[in-house]
């Protein structure tokens, strides 16, 4: 096969489903209630063309449902199109559904046989492949064991070994390197890579960019069915992360609770103190003045926090803290460790908070926001007053990002 | 021809199927593979009182030219009935992963085939224990006309298979098809009580010339007549490449409908 042949050549492609209101397969439900087996139908894709060159490894991206998923499993065969060609070269395989056929009675070594002839391996194929296989699985001890005894990170390192030792030429994953521990993920990586070096054609569909971007060539963004840009991932990541940051904002503003309304129980119970101050709202602003809650990792947060006082506070301190959403705090701080003098609220204002490059891993986090008075006596402690969502094109993890650099000259 | 070569290429997978439907077949039962023979012979013994004690007939060794059809015909239903639902029963392996969905239908019927086989082990010993004696040079046929029944019972598997992933009621239907089906094929009784204005719709039946030829060789101990064996044939494989096209044209849809 030469170089720069083109492996996977998608071209028009439709895909349509059925979506039954009522379905009936049996024969009496045919005849009887013909009227009841409506159904409507949903376009997935609308028209896809792309192709993918001999060694290249590309991403598909793409909010849920925007057909992306759709695209693999029509590559992979499960599904043929409506409309519009496919044509793949070589043998594909898939890490799409690990473990497919395994018999939960039958041995690791049995079940490594039986899985591998699913994906098209002869006897002496296999034979070859599996000293490799089990290795790379590290269950030799237990390989003769029946699967039913594995844990499922046994079964998932075992699936996955059969799937990558196959030496196919199109190799197809759908979402799947969150395999196992991170030692094995980090493993299966680098497998990863070292099969693309040998020329394997890569298609990975994942909603995590950080992986695309280590592994892919070229990104594909999928956008209600078609192709809406296409180019080096770290380009069409950062545009696609941003038209969903953009989409975030329109959907969450105004619906959900954010802006700390003084009213129902729930949230009373996240709020306690003396009362003589209430946080009234709360906002958050880019560091170019627009209202927003979702950011990148990186940026500049404003918050803006509007108080009520019925009582002047003396000995006043203002302070916040960031949660993730397992509720461990990634960060905490008032106006008396940041050494601010002290200070009196005296009748209600606004209070602006400024977080700088904020190197907060992706996800949600809660922010606490507090008015205490002397000693640490809360004033009004609202706790999860605030949510914000930090969007990042990085794959790593941890409580918080920390600024690094590499240097592998040495 | 493509399709042939990915057969080929898949061959590992049927075989590896074919094994675990052989061993999981009857696992778990006290009598496990006995099952086997143990079936088929009940079904001859009930046929052999009913057709030739309690309705009378004039077929000297009445069991043995039952016996020569029954286990053919067991093959043949089992291929249908069961194997209908053998796409439906995998649906698991076909909504998650590709590979040639042919692969199903082929290792049910050939693991249906290496039951029938094993049968034949019980034929013969029959054969050779009563003294009825073997025409050798009858029995080297033996093999084509087992594969003309492959061909022919792996094409209507297709058929039936492929079908029954959109219209389930087809593997309760095809139950009662296949007891008509029997009657309508000369395995209980002779072809020549036939009333010979219904022959012609009746040799359209391929069942019949290849249960005819089954019973030529082991019953009547002779070369099965060549017309016969190759109006079989020609009705298997006709059977065969209609089944091919039906079920690729359907199993296009396979994940959608599962």
């Amino acid at each position: 096969m030469a170089e720069n042949e083109n492996v996977i050549e998608v071209r028009d492609v439709t895909k349509s489903f059925k979506v039954y209101l009522d379905k009936g397969s049996q024969l009496k439900e045919r005849l009887l209630f013909r009227k009841r087996s409506r159904y409507e139908e949903r376009r997935v894709l609308r028209g896809i063309s792309f192709e993918v060159k001999k060694g290249e490894a590309i991403g598909l991206i793409g909010h849920n449902g925007c057909g992306k998923s759709t695209t693999l499993k029509l590559l992979t065969r499960i599904m043929y199109p409506d409309s519009g060609t496919i044509k793949m070269r070589g043998r594909v395989s898939s890490l799409i559904e690990l473990g497919a056929g395994f018999h939960p009675d039958m041995s690791g070594r049995e079940n490594i046989y039986t899985n591998a002839a699913i994906f098209g391996l002869n006897k002496k194929e296999i034979d070859s492949r599996i000293q490799s296989i089990i290795e790379f699985s590290e269950l030799a001890d237990f390989i003769d064991n029946p699967v039913r005894t594995y844990s499922s990170g046994m079964y998932m390192r075992l699936a996955f070994s059969v799937a990558i030792n196959v030496d196919a030429d199109i190799l197809l994953i759908d979402e799947i390197l969150a395999v196992g521990d991170a030692n094995f993920q980090s493993k299966c990586f680098n497998k990863l890579r070292e099969i693309k070096a040998q020329g394997t054609t890569i298609v990975i569909v994942s909603h995590s960019l950080g992986q695309i971007e280590q592994i892919c060539d070229r990104s594909i963004w999928i956008h209600e069915g078609l192709i809406k840009a296409e180019g080096p991932p770290k380009e069409i990541d950062l545009e696609y992360l941003d038209y969903m940051s953009r989409k975030m904002q329109d959907s969450s503003r105004g619906t959900d609770g954010n802006t700390g309304a003084e009213s129902s129980d729930e949230e009373q119970s996240r709020r306690w103190g003396s009362g003589e101050a209430r946080i009234k709202s709360i906002r958050s602003f880019s560091a170019d003045g627009t209202e927003q809650n979702v950011f990148r990792t990186g940026e500049d947060i404003k918050l803006t926090v509007e108080y009520n006082v019925k009582t002047p506070v003396p000995d006043a301190v203002m302070g916040f803290g960031v949660f993730d959403m397992n509720g461990i705090q990634c960060y905490g701080t008032n106006t008396r460790i940041d050494k601010l003098p002290e200070f009196t609220l005296g009748e209600s204002g606004t209070a602006e908070l400024i977080l700088r490059n904020v190197q907060l891993i992706a996800g949600e986090y809660n922010i606490d926001l507090a008015i205490e008075k002397g000693e640490g006596i809360p004033v009004d402690y609202f706790r999860s007053a605030y949510k914000i969502q930090i969007l990042s094109s990085y794959g790593d993890a941890g409580i918080a990002r920390i600024d690094h650099t590499w240097d592998l000259q040495r | 021809m493509s399709t042939i070569k990915e057969l080929y290429e898949y061959r590992q997978m049927i075989f590896s199927l074919v094994k675990k439907d052989l061993r999981g077949r009857y696992k778990g039962s006290v009598l496990g593979f006995l099952w086997t023979f143990i079936n088929p012979l009940f079904q001859l013994i009930v046929y052999t009182i009913v057709f030739s004690k309690i309705l009378h007939n004039d077929i000297p060794k009445f069991y043995l030219y039952l016996f020569v059809a029954l286990i053919p015909w067991i093959f043949f239903s089992s291929s249908i009935t069961v194997g209908a639902a053998s796409i439906v029963a995998q649906k698991d392996l076909v909504k998650k992963i590709y590979f040639p969905r042919m692969v199903i239908p082929i290792s049910y019927v050939t693991s249906c085939f290496v039951n029938m086989l094993l049968c034949f082990i019980v034929i013969f010993a029959v054969i050779i224990v009563t003294g009825a004696g073997i025409n050798f040079l009858a029995v080297l046929t033996l093999p084509v006309i087992m594969i003309v029944e492959y061909i022919f019972a792996l094409g209507m598997a297709m058929i039936a298979s492929a079908i029954t992933v959109y219209f389930r009621d087809l593997e309760h239907i095809l139950g009662i098809v296949s007891m008509a089906w029997m009657y309508l094929t000369p395995i209980v009784y002779d072809k020549s009580i036939v009333p010979p204005k219904y022959l012609p719709l009746y040799n359209l039946n391929p069942m019949t010339p290849i249960i005819d030829c089954y019973r030529t060789v082991l019953y009547e101990k002779q070369v099965p007549d060549l017309s016969t064996l190759l109006w079989a044939a020609g009705l298997g494989v006709f059977f065969l490449l209609f089944g091919a096209v039906v079920f690729n044209k359907l199993q296009k849809h396979f994940a959608e409908e599962l």
